[in-house]
């Protein structure tokens, strides 16, 4: 036996939740051995002291095993133990500037798709002093400031303004990050020149390629595959991920050196491999004194991904743990050979990302994904368009400003009051969330019905799964069969801070089966007619059989156990779609903790005007699948 | 069982603290005090700090000069400093005003103009002049954000200025201790505290009278839209209440607004909510230091939310080492002891959480609530 030990940890530092898990290899593959989260504020040691006593009074002997020691000490294990870490980044506040009202609008979008807090402002609309103020606000980080390529009249004669507003600003402010985006880049010259009080920013290194350094080898066993990941993985790999990216030719580096490039350079269209935020190598403080040229808000595919990919490498850590689960997500596109969806929703934001095999078989991915400071269940920026939107998916009667107050009490404790009432404003707080991060996303909504639909973030952790399950089919309401799954464990994202592909993917493939917890299928065809019923489904598996009339406008959810498969047969009175368009479809379904979901509402979801009429029919559908909530 | 407040109690109390069982520790701490926290004071453009990094403040000492009626002025060229005649409005700076003066000309130095100063004459027997901050520079010509009404801001507490821009803000260091507050409205205020008497842990309105004029005063529970008004207008410089509602905030960020519309201005009021939005009576352990420390000058800071004591020395709360505090649910605000883990507890909707049970009050039998409900203090 090797007296290295063969275990780590998985640790993921959310805003409102740390979660841990002890990841071992045993029995010829790495396995999630238990895992365990608690409000941020615990102390760690303690949550890691109780993961690994569980472990000891379940099986003593796997610990002793994965850990490599006998009789092995809870407290040297640890300490010892190597740990593979994944963190949030605090939200951060953009300023946007325009010459005019509509590239504002561009800008703010793809700024919030990379998961900033938005504050805007354009030169046609509002005068100097605003956007001055927009721009020294104490809690504003960067400034975008951008405009076409070619900029038009009404842009391009505010640019001379809007470039020596800003670089006043940096020069008051040498912490703040400028992006220069499309033809707003004609302005860097404003950046020079300053006078002996003034600091002048540094221009800033984005992206430098590095060489890629090979995985470590067990210097005993002489196997990489034995090895577990390194202690600081987290930190190195993702710093290392970039660059062995862009060797590959994966990452755009759109983001180009003032010195080096004085005219901005228009951005490469993204291969089909999907592009991740390429941090910048410098510490936080370092990282805001620069100026950056940027492509402008319609470069890429699609249309503003370049200028995002620039502004997320500003924004988050390299340890990130949304760019994270995407990478994650990615790997096991490929690893699983399927389309995948994940959706995260936690206090600080929330994610949606798919990857998919560009064809059977193909080694080449599609992927995209967006980080939505929007997309937290309670936003820092509570406006009266969020608090409407948590109104109508609520199944209790509440009035604005009690809402609006347990909204801001739910952020500043997020853990708190998770049962009861509380829980069911978490669950229509979490749905509004997930339905501003799928508007944001019309490019992965166009998209089919995915093969597995992952429910990710803190806020479904004390969640029922047929209750997750249904909020996914609630909001993610595309034709199809499709398996859905949490990330129960909080492993996708500490996973995706391994920096080599084929070491995440390997790892990934023994983790599979743990890291993804299922929840069940879902199966949701279109086009059903109101008012009949619309024919019947035969479940046919190993250990439950199910005939079930199909009526329209209901869900059910079909007993089907973890681990089972069965073949659904429907036969619909009229042709619907359900992938391709039929009356007759044997699909194959896996069972879950919440079973086979069957959905014959409408796609969109139709629902009735009146408030109280509205609650009522979330409630019936929420009452379903969660015969609990009356205890 | 509520804690008793004892004098000189602080290390003893520190030390009753570090004894907790490792479920206990699971609970959320909250600090009771902070030690010379880092406070804010922000500015915006045309808004100047009086004060330099380094420098010792003590209260009611000007530290800002806020420009009211900030517009966007196109200055002009200027070649030469921005005063040329030496002469610049509002009190003076600790910094030496000629060598001040004498800089040239850059993002956010201060400026004194008019329609005078700019070479143009001016219809109106009084020319209007103004005072601002210097925006940008474009094409030679120079911009401000300056106006003619302005209006001094005083340091609420004694501390040393950390850092000081004129535009951006003031950072401050404070000297002495704080309680840390949820959530806070209005401006920042001093005054001496005043903890009248409750009724079932509220306020009723009509305590509020001119004869509580300059105090900064605890107010129970909850405070209502109504009783800040009244409170503003009995010259009440602050409250201090367990919950501030978004509602009462609102109202108060309106009349705020339109208390620097007006000509005349008036003391600078602040609200502070000790635990969040939601009604809650106010923690005992903090009610009994309040107690200890009425008839004191304190301040409220609003960013962060702070009620800040001058001193170091402050009486402690005697705290039992298992004393709780319920945060949130249905048993939101009421406290009692730490009886045992419950381990993981099925709660109503079938949520299954850690939980401990708890002898809430005088209450004969032990309530299960959840670990993370449930708050301990720290001091």
């Amino acid at each position: 036996m090797s007296r290295q030990p063969r275990a780590f940890f998985a640790l993921d530092f959310g805003s409102a939740t740390t979660s841990a898990a002890l990841v071992g290899h045993a029995g010829g593959r790495w396995r999630l051995l238990a895992h365990s989260a608690a409000p941020s504020t615990t102390d760690l040691d303690a949550l890691l002291f109780g993961i690994l006593d569980r472990v000891e009074h379940a099986d003593r002997e796997l610990l002793e095993f994965v850990s490599a020691r006998e009789r092995p000490k809870t407290a040297a294990l640890v300490a010892d133990l190597a740990r593979l870490e994944s963190r949030s980044t605090p939200p951060r506040r953009i300023a946007v500037l325009a010459g005019s009202k509509r590239q504002r609008r561009r800008l703010e979008e793809v700024a919030a798709r990379a998961g900033w807090l938005v504050v805007g402002g354009s030169a046609d609309v509002s005068d100097p002093l605003e956007l001055s103020r927009l721009v020294l606000a104490w809690d504003t980080h960067a400034v975008l400031l951008g405009a076409d390529s070619s900029p038009a009249g009404d842009e391009k004669r505010h640019l001379p303004m809007l470039g020596a507003l800003v670089a006043a600003a940096a020069r008051r402010r040498p912490e703040l990050a400028v992006v220069l985006a499309g033809g707003a880049a004609i302005q860097e010259s404003d950046f020079h020149g300053a006078g002996e009080h003034d600091r002048i920013p540094e221009v800033a290194k984005v992206a430098e390629p590095v060489a890629e350094t090979p995985a470590d080898t067990d210097a005993e066993t002489g196997g990489e595959t034995e090895e577990p990941p390194a202690a600081d993985g987290g930190a190195e790999s993702a710093a290392e991920d970039a660059p062995a990216e862009a060797a590959t030719g994966d990452v755009a580096a759109p983001a180009a050196p003032v010195d080096a490039a004085p005219a901005p350079e228009p951005a490469p269209a993204p291969a089909p491999e999907p592009e991740f935020a390429a941090p910048i190598e410098a510490p936080p403080t370092d990282r805001h004194d620069s100026v950056l040229l940027a492509p402008d808000a319609e470069s890429g595919q699609p249309a503003g991904s370049a200028l995002q990919q620039v502004l997320e490498g500003l924004r988050a850590r390299s340890d990130d743990t949304r760019l994270g689960i995407a990478r994650s997500v990615r790997s096991l596109a490929l690893l699983l050979d399927k389309s995948i969806e994940a959706i995260e929703v936690g206090i600080d934001g929330g994610l949606r990302c798919r990857a998919e095999p560009f064809g059977p078989g193909h080694r080449n991915i599609v992927s995209s994904h967006v980080t939505m400071a929007g997309g937290s269940f309670t936003p820092e920026d509570l406006t009266d368009e969020i608090i409407d939107a948590v109104l109508s998916w609520s199944t209790i009667a509440f009035d604005r400003y009690r809402l609006s107050d347990r909204l801001r009490d739910l952020r500043s404790s997020p853990w708190g009051e998770a049962d009861g009432e509380g829980a069911l404003l978490r669950l229509a707080a979490a749905k509004a969330a997930v339905e501003r991060l799928v508007a944001a996303t019309p490019e992965i909504s166009a998209r089919e019905m995915p093969d597995i639909l992952i429910a990710a973030g803190g806020v479904w952790s004390s969640t029922p799964p047929s209750v997750v399950a249904l909020a996914m089919a609630d909001l993610v309401r595309r034709p199809g069969v499709g398996r859905l799954a949490s990330d129960q464990a909080r492993l996708l994202g500490p996973l995706g801070a391994i920096a080599d592909e084929d070491e995440r993917r390997k790892m990934l493939k023994d983790l599979v089966g743990d890291v993804l917890l299922p929840l069940g299928s879902l199966v949701l065809p279109a086009g059903i007619r109101q008012g009949r019923s619309a024919g019947r489904m035969r479940v046919t598996g190993d250990t439950a059989n199910s005939d079930i009339d199909l009526q329209p406008g209901g869900i059910w959810a079909v007993e089907l156990q973890p681990g089972q498969t069965a073949t659904a047969d429907m036969e619909f009175k009229d042709a619907v779609r359900l992938g391709a368009r039929g009356r007759r479809f044997s699909v194959e379904v896996s069972g879950g903790l919440g079973g086979l979901f069957v959905d014959l509402r409408d796609i969109p979801l139709r629902l009735p005007d009146r408030a109280d009429q509205k609650r009522a029919t979330w409630e019936s559908w929420q009452r379903a699948m969660w015969s609990e909530i009356d205890e | 069982m509520s804690p008793r407040k004892r004098a000189g109690a602080t290390t003893e109390a520190r030390a009753e603290t570090r004894f907790v069982q490792p479920e206990f520790a699971r609970i959320p701490a909250r600090r009771i005090l902070v030690v010379s926290p880092t406070v804010q004071i922000r500015l915006g453009p045309g808004d100047r700090a009086l004060v330099s990094a380094g420098q010792k403040v003590n209260p009611g000492m000007p530290i800002a000069e806020r420009t009211c009626d900030a517009e966007f002025i196109d200055v002009g060229r200027l070649n030469r400093p921005a005063n040329g005649n030496g002469r610049e409005n509002g009190p003076s700076r600790p910094i030496d005003p000629q060598q001040e003066r004498r800089r040239s000309p850059r993002p956010g130095k201060w400026w004194v103009g008019g329609d005078d100063r700019r070479g143009k004459t001016a219809r109106r027997e009084t020319p209007r002049r103004l005072a601002g901050t210097l925006l940008y520079e474009m094409d030679g010509r120079w911009t401000a954000a300056a106006g003619d009404r302005h209006e001094k801001v005083e340091a609420p507490t004694s501390g040393v200025v950390v850092e000081a821009e004129n535009c951006i803000g003031i950072t401050m260091k404070v000297s002495g201790v704080a309680i840390p507050a949820a959530v806070a409205g209005g401006q920042p205020t001093r005054g001496y505290l005043d903890v009248p008497r409750l009724v079932d842990g509220e306020l009723r309105d009509t305590t509020l009278d001119v004869g509580r004029s300059g105090a900064i005063v605890v107010a129970g529970g909850r405070v209502s839209a109504e009783m800040l008004t009244r409170a503003r207008a009995m010259s009440i410089r602050g409250m201090v209440a367990g919950s501030l509602g978004q509602a009462e905030l609102r109202d108060l960020a309106a009349s705020e607004a339109r208390q620097r519309a007006g000509l005349h201005t008036t003391p600078p009021f602040g609200a502070l909510g000790l635990d969040g939005h939601q009604r809650r009576p106010i923690a005992s352990p903090i009610l009994a230091l309040l107690a200890a420390l009425a008839g004191r000058e304190v301040a409220i800071l609003i960013d962060p939310p702070l009620l800040v004591l001058d001193v170091v020395d402050v009486p402690l709360p005697e705290l039992p080492p298992d004393w709780v505090r319920v945060r949130n649910g249905v048993h939101a605000g009421r406290e009692g002891r730490w009886l045992s883990s419950a381990g993981l507890h099925r709660f109503r909707a079938g949520i299954h959480l850690e939980a401990a049970n708890i002898r809430l009050g005088d209450d004969l039998q032990p309530t299960v609530i959840a670990l993370a409900d449930l708050e301990r203090f720290i001091l």
